[in-house]
């Protein structure tokens, strides 16, 4: 047999012998198949260059060392090295024996240089399988121990993790729990519950439900749900586990611990509380003291004028810090505080009634525009809403110039209701309107340059509109005027 | 003219809410938070109480709430000050039911000083008649 790739990859061959006619005559034949040969005329000699030899002929019977001597040493090197001996005719028994020491094959003189490359091939197909062979073990072991390493890592991962994993069998059997689940779902003995039934160990009933759903669907989806329980919230993401042919395997559950956030959002209203507390109050004092300088009779004119300013600028900031706490809430997902059946026409109604005199005041028509059919009622927040619309008709008073004209209308467009407030005024510039709707952005232009405000307004209409699943669209001119349109969901 | 208990944690604020109640002649009590209310009020007897809603420790809304669980109290006229946001026409109604309590008027701050003697005298001229 003639290994593949083995014909091709000839290694090297110690030749061993005192005879030079037998070293040179290896070396002709052999060299001539592509080893590379050494040679070497005594033990001595060969047991320096046996080194990384692959295959060695070495010669029985030799002066100085005794082969069976140079045998020896050889194998106590390299037990695996295939040592092929050279006899003379009349000497097999020392062959034999040479075999019983550990030798691998032996050739007898005189023999031809057929009979010299067949055992030296063979010999390296020997010396090359337990090569290969003992490499193959060798990654085996070690694919087995990174197996055991991995699965080991793995366990700890899963043992360590702050979020809990409860892992159920297709009958809703406990197959896995980690620390994590153990706290959040509140089980105490963690001991021998691997296999229990859910039912006997899990007081979650929502869970329980979750995980049988996903065990009797043949879907795979993910059941994500919050449980609240005393001071823990969690949540907590079921999906089943299927097999190569889609069978349910089990479940997987993933606890989320949610309750920091409870405390944190403790913390931020108790910070918000102390924030409004502690910037308004300075700011209504020194309003105060303002206005009580403000009602002396003989104050100048130039005096009177840098308190009455003093005081608007002290309203400007009370303003931004109403606007600023109010973005605080939106962010934190609470722009709506409660909602309720409302006739958005009311709501409307009341915000142009508000803002009316304004409008007078400043020159400005100011007209609402009703639909003749009642309109379908929406689900909001009563003060939100009118938060919204409250800021968009004062921002088309602010920005239309005297003698402009202001439109609110209100109509049904699909599944939503739609309020439009159209001005006359200033209208805004093309690269601006992208940006309306971000916190702090304001257009900075020549006409609004006088015009006081905090860049809160819209980014908090918009946040409000959005809370109540509507949008907000804004079309605009420069120097024609602008349309801001609410976009709010009727109640199904 | 009257005497009037003027409840505020700010000092600043009291001081100068105080000078525009006593140019129109009041007896202004300047008090620092609601417990002091409430311990001079077995001293005194005010014919009108201005009120801050937002102190430290008793609040204005628990100050009104004893004062109005108390027969020996219940008559004298509260006004309270609020610190509520913006100019939402429901903020008044909601907050009136959300407090639950029965101050007899109540007035957002910043207080404009034509408006709250207005209101003082309105509250004054109700209980006297």
């Amino acid at each position: 047999m003639v290994l593949e790739g083995v014909t091709d990859f000839k290694g090297k061959v110690l030749v061993i012998d005192d005879e030079a006619v037998i070293r040179e005559g290896c070396k002709k034949v052999l060299s001539k198949e592509g080893w590379e040969v050494l040679l070497a005329s005594d033990g001595e000699k060969g047991l320096e260059m046996c080194e990384e030899v692959d295959v060695v002929l070495l010669d029985l019977k030799m002066p100085g060392p005794s082969g069976m001597d140079v045998l020896e040493e050889l194998l106590k090197r390299d037990p695996s090295l295939p040592i092929i001996v050279i006899t003379g005719y009349a000497t097999v028994d020392s062959a034999v024996e040479a075999m019983k020491k550990g030798a691998y094959d032996f050739i007898p003189k005189p023999f031809t240089p057929d009979q010299l490359r067949l055992v030296v091939q063979r010999a390296y197909e020997k010396r090359w399988l337990e090569k290969e062979t003992e490499r193959l073990r060798q990654e085996a072991e070690r694919t087995l121990q990174d197996v055991a390493r991995e699965k080991g890592r793995l366990m700890t991962v899963i043992e360590c993790m702050a979020d809990g994993v409860l892992l159920t069998d297709h009958q809703s059997r406990i197959a896995l729990l980690n620390p994590a689940a153990t706290r959040l779902l509140g089980i105490r003995e963690r001991e021998g519950i691997i296999g229990k039934p859910l039912w006997e160990v899990l007081e979650a009933k929502q869970l329980r439900e979750a995980i049988e759903e996903a065990l009797s669907s043949e879907m795979s989806k993910v059941i994500s749900q919050e449980i609240k329980k005393n001071d823990l919230w969690i949540r907590a993401h079921t999906a089943s586990v299927k097999d190569l042919q889609g069978h349910n395997m089990g479940t997987v559950t993933v606890l989320e611990d949610l309750s920091h956030l409870l405390e944190l959002e403790r913390m931020r209203n108790e910070f918000v509380g102390m924030v409004s507390h502690e910037l308004r109050a300075p700011l209504s004092a020194i309003e105060q003291m303002i206005n009580v300088v403000l009602m002396k009779e003989d104050l100048g004119e130039k005096e009177r004028n840098f308190l009455t300013r003093a005081k608007e600028r002290i309203k400007g900031l009370m303003d931004l810090i109403n606007k600023l706490l109010e973005v605080s809430r939106i962010e934190a997902g609470m722009a709506i505080q409660r909602r309720e059946p409302l006739d958005l026409k009311e709501v409307v109604q009341r915000v142009v009634d508000l803002l009316q005199g304004e409008a007078i005041n400043k020159g400005l028509t100011l007209s609402l525009e009703l639909p003749q059919d009642p309109l379908p009622p929406i689900l909001g927040d009563p003060q939100g809403l009118e938060g919204v619309f409250v800021n968009l008709l004062s921002n088309a008073i602010k920005y239309t110039p005297n003698g402009g004209k202001i439109t609110v209308s209100i109509g049904l467009e699909g599944d939503y209701l739609r309020v439009s407030v159209s001005d006359t005024g200033v209208g805004i510039p093309k690269e601006d309107l992208p940006k309306i709707f971000d916190k702090f952005y304001r257009v900075r232009t020549r006409e609004t340059r006088q015009v006081i405000g905090t860049g809160l307004g819209l980014a908090i209409v918009k946040g409000i509109v959005e809370a109540h699943l509507g949008k907000i669209e804004v079309e605009s001119e420069v120097g024609k005027g602008s349309t801001f349109t609410v976009y709010l969901p009727k109640r199904v | 003219m009257a005497r009037i208990f003027l409840v505020d944690d700010d000092p600043d604020f009291v001081e100068a809410t105080a000078a525009i109640l006593e140019r129109k002649g009041h007896e202004v009590i300047k008090l620092y938070d609601g417990d002091e209310c409430l311990e001079k009020l077995k001293e005194i007897r005010p014919d009108l109480i201005v009120l801050d809603v937002m102190m430290p420790r008793l609040d204005g809304y628990k100050v009104c709430k004893k004062l109005k669980a108390d027969a020996q109290y219940r008559s004298i006229p509260v006004l309270l000050l609020t610190a509520v946001a913006s100019h939402i026409p429901t903020t008044r109604y909601t907050q009136l039911q959300g407090m639950e309590i029965e101050a007899e008027d109540y007035i957002d701050k910043p207080v404009e000083p034509e408006e709250l003697v207005k209101r003082v005298e309105i509250l004054l001229s109700r209980s006297w008649s």
